[in-house]
C-alpha cells in the first residue's frame, strides 16, 4: 500500500518511515502541509498519517479539507494530543484512527494493516456480516439470501460505515456522504438513513455510539 | 452584621430616649413647682380677706372651728387660721385639727408632707396658713413623667421593626454580592455583574473581578503550560522509543538487542511516568471542574475502545447500563477530559492489578454512578484509605507509579463527584471496586 506520512519530526518520522518499509509499504514522507499538498496532487495514497502539530498549520484543517473535496482516504492521527476532546475533534473531522505518541511501532503496524485490511475488504467482491450479505461492486445486498432494494443515499451511508467495519465513523463523516448528493440535508437525516438500514439490515447491524457516531458490527 | 447594627441602634435610641424624658422631667419639676407655689401664694392673699372679716363677724370660740365644704371631694389645698400663739381658729374640713408644723412668719415653708405658704393679717395677730399636699405634687410629677415615658414602650418595638427593615434594605446589595463571591470556585470564575450596587460596595466588586481575571489568566497559563508540557514532552519520548524499536528489529539476536530491548523498557517506563506526572498537572491546573454539560456514554464508549484495542486487553472491559436508555443523552456537569483520565487510570489500575484472567466490569447507572469492579485478591482497608495518596501503591512490587488513584482522587474532588473504593467488591469475596458517583 502506499502511504503518505505528514510528520516534522525526524526521529519519529525517519523511524515510522523505515518501520512501515519494513512492513512492504511504499511510504512518502512529507515534513509539512505545503509538502504534503505537493505530494497528494500527483499520487494516489491508500492511507494517510497525519501528525495534528505542524510547522505551517494543524493536521486537522488538513483533514477537513481532504474530507470537503470527498477524499475518502483513510486517515491515522498520530499525536501528542491524549485527551478526549482532541480525539472527538479528530473523530469528528473524518479521522479513521487515533494513535497517541509515544506509540509502539507495532501497534502502528496493526492499525495500518487492519485499514489495509478494509482497503482490500472493499475491493473485495463480497463482504458478509452476520446474515447480511453485500457485494459492493455489484450493488447487491442480501439477508439470509434474500435480496433486499437500498436507495442511493442509504448505499452512501453503507458505504462510509464499510469504510472502517467495527470501528467508529463519525456523523459528521456519514453527513459529509450524504452532502455528495448535493441536495439539500435536514438536521436529523443521519439519523433517518441509519433507522432505515436498520430496518432492513436488522437492529444489530449498526450500533450507536452516543454523541460520536455510529459502528457497523465486524464481519 | 444585621443584628450587631440593630442591636446598637436600638439601644442607642432607647438610651437618648430615656436621657430626654429626663431632662423634660427636671425642667417639668421646675415649672410644676413653680405653678403650684404660686397658686398656693394667691390662694392665701385671696383668702385672708374673706377670713378677717369672717372671725370679726363671729364670737371667739374655744374649739377651733371647722369650715363645712360645699362638696365632699378631696380638697387640693387646706389652711388653717391662727393667732400669734399659734392656736388654730379655723381650719378647712379636711385640715388637721393641730397646727401645722410650720413657723408664724409670711412666706414659704415645707414639712415633712406638704408645703405652706403663710399670710399675716391684722397686725401681726391673725395668721392664715394654706397648705398643699406634697403627695399631690408628687402624683403630677409621676403622670407627667409617665406620660413621657409611655410612648418608648411602644416605640422601641416599632423603631426595632423600622430599623431592621431599613437594615435589612440597605444590607440587601451586599448579600447580593455575597452571594455572587460565593458562587465563584474552580470552575466558574466568571466576572461578577451586581446590578444597583451602592458606591460605597463598588470599590470591592472592582477589585474581586480584578483578582479572579487575575486567577483565570493563571489557571489559563498552568493548563497550556500542562497541555504544551505534554507536547514537549512526548515528542522526543516518541522519537527515542520508535527509534528504539527500529534497532531492536535491525539487530541481529544477541547481546545488543537484549540491551536495546532494556533501553525500550525503561523508555516505556519513562512514558508512563511522564503521561502520569501530566495528568496530575493537569489535575493540579484544575481541569475538573466545568459549568458545561458532556454526554458521559461518549467519553466511555472512547475510553473503552482505546482498551479493547490493545491487544493484551482486548475483551476484557465488559460494560453494563442500567436503566439508561440507549438514545436518550446522558448528560453531566463534568469535563470530558477530566472524566477520560478518571476512567482511564481506574480502568487501567483494574487491568493491572486484578486477577489476569477475570473480567472487569464497567457499570453504568441511571442515577450518574459509575461503578468498576474486578476480580482479584483483597486490599486490607487500613491500606484502601492510603491509595489515593501520591505514590502510595498497595503491593510496592506491583507495576504502576502509585499516582493513578491520586489523580482520580483529586479530579473527582473538582468535578464535584464522590468516590468510594471498596475491597471486597460488593457481592463477592474478592477483588476491588470504585464506585464514582457523578454530580447531576
Amino acid at each position: 500500500m502506499r502511504i503518505l506520512l505528514i510528520e516534522d519530526d525526524k526521529t519519529i518520522g525517519g523511524a515510522v518511515r523505515d518501520h512501515a518499509s519494513a512492513d512492504a509499504h511504499a511510504v512518502d514522507w512529507a515534513m509539512s502541509l505545503t509538502d504534503a499538498r505537493g505530494f497528494a496532487d500527483v499520487a494516489a495514497y491508500g492511507l494517510v498519517l497525519l501528525d495534528l502539530q505542524l510547522p505551517d498549520g494543524s493536521g486537522i484543517s488538513y483533514l477537513r479539507d481532504m474530507r470537503s473535496r470527498s477524499d475518502t482516504t483513510p486517515v491515522i492521527v498520530l499525536t501528542a494530543r491524549d485527551q478526549i476532546s482532541d480525539r472527538i475533534e479528530g473523530l469528528n473531522s473524518g479521522a479513521d484512527d487515533y494513535l497517541v505518541k509515544p506509540f509502539d511501532l507495532g501497534e502502528l503496524s496493526a492499525r495500518i494493516h487492519a485499514v489495509a485490511r478494509r482497503y482490500s475488504q472493499q475491493s473485495a467482491p463480497q463482504i458478509t456480516i452476520g446474515a447480511i450479505t453485500i457485494v459492493p461492486a455489484e450493488r447487491r445486498i442480501s439477508r439470509d439470501g434474500e435480496p433486499l432494494e437500498l436507495t442511493a443515499r442509504e448505499w452512501a451511508v453503507l458505504d462510509s460505515l464499510l469504510s472502517r467495519p467495527g470501528s467508529i465513523v463519525s456523523k459528521a463523516r456519514i453527513e459529509d456522504a450524504l452532502y455528495a448528493f448535493g441536495a439539500e440535508i435536514e438536521s436529523n437525516a443521519v439519523e433517518v438513513y441509519v433507522s432505515r438500514l436498520r430496518k432492513k439490515l436488522g437492529a444489530e447491524t449498526i450500533a450507536t455510539v452516543r454523541g460520536i457516531g455510529y459502528r457497523l458490527a465486524a464481519s | 452584621m444585621t443584628r450587631r447594627l440593630m442591636l446598637w441602634l436600638t439601644g442607642s435610641t432607647i438610651l437618648f430616649w430615656i436621657l430626654a424624658a429626663g431632662l423634660g422631667a427636671f425642667v417639668m419639676r421646675e415649672e410644676f413647682d413653680e405653678v403650684f407655689d404660686s397658686s398656693l401664694q394667691e390662694t392665701a392673699e385671696r383668702l385672708m380677706p374673706l377670713v378677717v372679716d369672717d372671725l370679726f363677724q363671729r364670737d371667739s370660740l374655744d374649739e377651733p372651728r371647722r369650715v363645712a365644704s360645699g362638696s365632699e371631694n378631696d380638697e387640693y389645698l387646706t389652711y388653717q387660721v391662727r393667732d400669734a400663739q399659734g392656736t388654730v381658729l379655723l381650719h378647712s374640713h379636711d385640715a388637721q385639727p393641730e397646727p401645722f408644723d410650720a413657723p408664724l412668719r409670711r412666706g414659704f415653708s415645707d414639712t415633712a408632707t406638704q408645703r405652706i405658704y403663710t399670710v399675716d393679717a391684722v397686725s401681726g395677730t391673725i395668721f392664715l396658713q394654706v397648705a398643699d399636699n406634697l403627695e399631690e405634687r408628687r402624683e403630677a410629677m409621676t403622670e407627667g413623667l409617665l406620660s413621657l415615658m409611655l410612648p418608648i414602650v411602644l416605640l422601641v418595638p416599632l423603631s426595632m421593626v423600622s430599623i431592621w427593615y431599613f437594615v435589612r434594605r440597605s444590607l440587601k446589595p451586599l448579600g447580593a454580592l455575597r452571594r455572587e463571591i460565593g458562587a465563584r470556585d474552580g470552575g466558574n470564575l466568571e466576572p461578577m455583574a451586581v446590578d444597583g450596587l451602592p458606591v460605597e460596595l463598588q470599590p470591592i466588586n472592582i477589585s474581586v473581578n480584578r483578582l479572579l481575571e487575575r486567577l483565570r489568566t493563571a489557571l489559563e497559563a498552568e493548563r497550556e503550560f500542562a497541555s504544551n508540557s505534554a507536547h514537549e514532552l512526548r515528542t522526543p519520548i516518541a522519537g527515542a522509543l520508535a527509534q528504539t524499536q527500529r534497532l531492536i528489529a535491525e539487530l541481529p539476536a544477541g547481546p545488543e538487542r537484549s540491551r536495546a530491548r532494556a533501553i525500550e523498557a525503561s523508555l516505556s517506563a519513562l512514558s508512563h511516568l511522564t503521561e502520569k506526572l501530566l495528568q496530575l498537572a493537569r489535575a493540579d491546573s484544575g481541569i475538573g471542574a466545568s459549568t458545561a454539560p458532556v454526554d458521559v456514554m461518549a467519553v466511555i464508549q472512547l475510553v473503552a475502545e482505546d482498551f479493547n484495542r490493545m491487544s493484551e486487553h482486548a475483551g476484557k472491559l465488559e460494560l453494563r447500563l442500567d436503566g439508561i436508555q440507549e438514545d436518550a443523552p446522558f448528560l453531566r456537569r463534568v469535563d470530558a477530559d477530566a472524566l477520560g483520565i478518571i476512567l482511564r487510570n481506574l480502568i487501567e489500575n483494574a487491568l493491572l492489578h486484578g486477577d489476569p484472567d477475570g473480567p472487569v466490569s464497567l457499570t453504568i447507572s441511571a442515577d450518574g454512578t459509575l461503578t468498576l469492579a474486578n476480580a482479584g485478591h483483597v486490599v486490607p482497608q487500613p491500606q484502601l484509605g492510603q491509595l489515593t495518596k501520591r505514590f502510595k501503591r498497595n503491593n510496592s512490587s506491583a507495576p504502576g507509579s502509585g499516582l493513578g488513584l491520586a489523580i482520580v482522587d483529586r479530579l473527582a474532588r473538582q468535578m464535584g463527584a464522590k468516590l468510594m473504593l471498596a475491597s471486597p467488591a460488593r457481592g463477592r469475596e474478592d477483588g476491588f471496586e470504585a464506585e464514582l458517583s457523578l454530580p447531576p
